[in-house]
């Protein structure tokens, strides 16, 4: 049954691909017809727990094709199948063929690349297949970021992606050339019995870290995120980070691993949670904020994964399965919620012509629709209940707290964790409240935001089915459980078998007993105010008679005061002209938040490598008498080096 | 059917008991301060008469402007409904039941605060981004807390958690829990409830522009956390279980009505602190919760 699934799925991709050019409609249902696929395929394997494999004649670089798909790859799937779906819809309106006629048929063209070679790194256990498909849908997403490319600063990020795709690249090849080296074959599978292999995590660490955008290595990703269009955005963060979180899955359950990794992950998804939201706090950009944000929830990811890692390394402890559970069900809540923000603040970016929060305000008035996903995306985001988000760090956190109930060493990393995570959950509360108020409430702050039109049925259809699943995982969370389940035990089948006591159904109970009692004393509510009266009259503010737009919160000053507390690390760049005099004709502060890590370690770095280079190309300059002397230089130090060597 | 019984007596209990204790506290500031003061059931008054009264809604503001009262209002009922009360212990508990409550708690924050930006008041604002960056720290000391709770009675559900054993760790978790227990609910030191300078003010702000039937949600609301937090004081420090069931009710209504009037001594007794110094004493009440999990650790390795 998965098999014709599976060929629908890249069939459609394909023919989608061969139509995109001449026939969008075409494309379109290729492309559905390919999720549909794949959908099913996914769901299927998730539901039944079996595994689908796939041996074909057919050589690619001299390699047979091999195809798997177990639960573990099909949580991904599904992902990459939804969203790839409900991006086409959306991106059919967003980018369509009158607004943009030169770049409308490349962006349908890479959309299906893209979701087909991510598709096959999913599906594919054949290291060298997985290389040239990873670095093919790296092509494709950087032609999507880079569709708008008459501007200098999608021109800019779309570079800065590419170089550090590729660096990933060249990690990840040595991670896979290294390992069919000391294996002998291309063909990837469980090789927990090889303990050699273990340092060849560190590999895998850097290059899947940089794909998925972990802390330190994110440098790439606000760029990319802010300036590809919105459904790009979404497909990149919603999906193709994940595929940095899958690589890292899938191969910390294949190797054996090096002792101190999952400390080394935990930390590194600490770190990355806070930092995360920390950065996106300062962000003046909406998009830029939103990707910011993907950083803060990978860190959650990994939380899980960490955690689960430590607990296989202290005797397959029971509480890393929880933990794994929750990073995993947030990749799906992260690919939703955030691709669904995407959306929005790609609907907000079409009416208005601009990302600057400052220059927004009150659009709720005339896009309700938008505003109201967006509302229930950043009710989800910031891990309230009763939505996907809290489900997946309520198991996160289970996990934490019987890892510090089990008193190991691990509760020494668990305590701070949980903590933070406590933190992390705060903070994005307070980022998504300011962006809400700033974008959505209040008074418009420009004509460009006063001005704006609700977007048309296909971008509203696909941020619908988006908020329908973040509401389907945080009502009936126990629909999804067994799925997730099967994932982890994937990882690691040690914890297969015994049920894990958790108490989802009552948590999805009290859920939808919450909505209930929250819908109706709002309509209660609602309906008594009508009744007693309702008056409209100018914002009040203690008395001011003729309030302006202007004078409203900005983003900046609402969160002034969580950017002090971060400002050593953030580095806020801060310009300001106090008043002065008994009546001062003029004052200004601005405030910007830099890429910091770019800008302070990685480009000052790159300066150096550059001005090294420079002095070494002064050697190469076109004299022959010159290079005959380095001739000969080389020899004689060739024969010191012999002469020496010789001895030993 | 003995379940709904069950949940319909606490949840009467809840929102009746409520409005009680901000009458207390100002019936002890009067007290202190030598006035007569204004009865103790003034906030029922009020909110009977706020409900009466019709609405002004600003010209700028969306429905969310009623919605989120209501739904706060909703949570912080939601979350009364989990906390176990002494001897009756909990209608609805599960493992892992404490992080819903205390998301449950953020989700009233959310809602609040998404309220104030309706109107783009300046002063909202300003009282909607204190309210969730001080909250930050708050949560960071509540979910130390926790888990001291969890370190010392090794669960994860509120019914075994809140009963555990006196310490010393005891001692360090009711000053964390109190000083977080002023700070959500914008007590003095951290907010004066009384004060009219828009400027200082943090959840007060907030509401500038609420009237009628939805300034009473937030009311209401405001007084049930204000209790939800008590018990939760009340029931982490005392040692309940060992005590007869009747006993223990007298216990929980004892200790609540301390933490009230302590809420109100310290609100006589102490001025408003300046905004650069609430960072600073919710960073010690944070780590006196940190010390409590320190204590509960070494209490629990014996």
């Amino acid at each position: 049954m998965i098999k014709p699934l599976i060929t629908i799925s890249g069939v459609g991709m394909l023919a989608s691909i061969l139509a995109a050019a001449r026939a969008p409609r075409l494309w379109l249902g290729g492309v559905l017809a390919g999720a549909a696929g794949g959908l099913g395929a996914a769901v299927l394997a998730l539901s039944t727990g079996f595994v689908w494999e796939w041996r074909s004649e057919l050589t690619i670089g001299g390699e047979a094709v091999h195809l798997r798909l177990d639960a573990l790859s099909a949580l991904f799937l599904a992902l990459l199948s939804l969203i790839g779906g409900a991006g086409a819809v959306y991106g059919r309106e967003y980018w369509d063929g009158r607004a943009h006629p030169r770049s409308a048929w490349s962006e349908r063209v890479c959309w299906s690349a893209l979701v087909l070679c991510l598709g096959v790194v999913l599906l594919t256990v054949n290291g060298l297949h997985f290389l040239i498909a990873l670095e093919l849908s790296t092509l494709s997403a950087y032609f999507l970021v880079t569709l708008d490319r008459q501007r200098s600063e999608v021109r800019a990020a779309g570079w800065l992606y590419l170089a550090a795709s590729h660096a990933a690249t060249l990690c990840l090849l040595a991670f896979f050339t290294l390992m069919a080296v000391r294996t002998g074959s291309w063909e990837l599978a469980s090789m927990r019995d090889r303990p050699e292999l273990a340092p060849l995590f560190w590999l895998a660490l850097a290059g899947f870290g940089l794909k998925a955008g972990l802390f330190p290595l994110h440098i790439w990703l606000p760029s990319a995120h802010a300036n590809a269009p919105s459904h790009v955005s979404a497909i990149l963060s919603g999906v193709t980070l994940k595929i940095g979180i899958y690589g890292l899955v899938r191969f910390s359950g294949w190797l054996p691993m090096p002792p101190q990794a999952g400390w080394v992950v935990a930390f590194l998804g600490v770190s990355s949670a806070v930092l995360g939201v920390a950065f996106a706090l300062g962000q003046h950009d909406l998009k830029r904020l939103l990707a910011y944000h993907s950083v803060e929830n990978i860190g959650i990811i990994l939380i899980g994964l960490g955690f689960a890692l430590v607990a296989m390394g202290q005797g397959n402890a029971r509480w890393g399965r929880l933990a794994l559970a929750g990073g995993l069900l947030h990749v799906w809540n992260h690919g939703l919620f955030k691709s669904l923000l995407f959306f929005a603040a790609g609907s907000v970016l079409h009416a208005t012509g601009t990302r600057e929060m400052s220059r927004l305000g009150g659009l709720w008035r005339l896009m309700p629709w938008t505003a109201s996903l967006f509302a229930l995306g950043a009710v989800a985001i910031s891990g309230l209940p009763p939505l996907n988000g809290f489900v997946s760090e309520w198991l996160v956190y289970l996990g934490l707290f019987d890892a510090t109930l089990a008193r190991g060493s691990s509760a020494w990393a668990a305590i701070p964790a949980a903590i933070l995570l406590g933190v992390t959950g705060a903070l994005a509360l307070a980022c998504f409240v300011k962006v809400c108020g700033v974008v959505f409430l209040g008074a418009p702050r420009s004509r460009a935001a006063a001005d704006a039109r609700e977007s048309g049925p296909a971008m509203r259809g696909a941020m619908l089915v988006l908020g329908a699943g973040c509401v389907a995982i945080g009502l009936a969370p126990v629909l999804f459980w067994p799925a997730v389940l099967r994932a982890v035990d994937v990882w690691n089948p040690v914890w297969g078998g015994a049920a894990t006591p958790v108490a989802l159904s009552s948590l999805g109970m009290l859920h939808v007993a919450l909505t209930l009692l929250a819908l109706g004393a709002a309509g209660w509510l609602w309906r008594k105010a009508r009744r007693g009266g309702l008056r409209r009259a100018v914002t009040w503010d203690c008395g001011y008679a003729a309030p302006t737009p202007r004078m409203q919160y900005t983003a900046g000053s609402f969160s002034s005061i969580i950017n002090e507390w971060f400002a050593s690390i953030l580095r806020p760049e801060r310009h300001e002209h106090r008043p002065e005099g008994l009546l001062p004709v003029s004052a200004s502060f601005t405030e910007h938040t830099p890429e910091t890590v770019l800008e302070r370690i990685v480009m000052p770095a790159g300066r150096v490598v550059m001005r090294v280079s420079t002095a070494a190309r002064g050697l190469q300059h076109g004299r022959v008498q010159s290079y005959l002397l380095y001739l000969l230089i080389g020899l004689a130090a060739l024969a010191v080096l012999v002469v020496l060597g010789g001895g030993s | 059917m003995i379940l709904i019984f069950n949940l319909t007596f606490r949840l009467a209990l809840w929102l009746l008991l409520a409005p009680l204790l901000p009458g207390v506290i100002n019936k002890v500031k009067a007290w202190v301060a030598g006035r007569r003061g204004a009865p103790m059931f003034q906030l029922y008054y009020d909110l009977a008469k706020q409900w009466r009264k019709g609405v002004v809604m600003s010209t700028l503001a969306s429905p969310g402007f009623i919605a989120g009262p209501a739904v706060a209002w909703a949570a912080v009922t939601g979350a009364a409904m989990l906390m176990p009360l002494g001897p009756a212990g909990g209608a609805l508990s599960f493992r892992g039941d404490v992080l819903l409550l205390v998301y449950l708690l953020a989700l009233a924050r959310f809602c609040t605060a998404w309220a104030a930006m309706e109107t783009g008041s300046a002063f909202e604002g300003m009282g909607a981004a204190r309210e969730v960056s001080y909250a930050v720290l708050a949560e960071a000391a509540i979910i130390a807390a926790v888990l001291s709770l969890s370190v010392q009675t090794g669960s994860v559900s509120l019914i075994t958690m809140l009963s555990p054993s006196a310490g010393a760790g005891a001692v360090l978790l009711a000053a964390g829990l109190f000083a977080v227990l002023l700070s959500e609910n914008c007590r003095v030191p951290f907010d004066d409830p009384n004060t009219h300078l828009e400027l200082t003010m943090i959840h007060e702000a907030m509401i500038l522009d609420h009237s009628g039937p939805p300034l009473a949600a937030i009311l209401h609301g405001a007084s049930v956390k204000l209790l939800l937090f008590a018990v939760l004081l009340v029931q982490a420090v005392l040692p309940m279980r060992e005590l007869s069931p009747l006993a223990a009710a007298g216990a929980l209504a004892a200790g609540v009505l301390t933490v009230t009037l302590s809420v109100g001594l310290v609100e006589s007794l102490m001025a408003r602190l300046a905004f650069r110094r609430v960072t600073l004493l919710l960073t010690t009440a944070f780590l006196l919760c940190l010390f409590a999990l320190l204590v509960a650790w070494k209490g629990g390795a014996k």
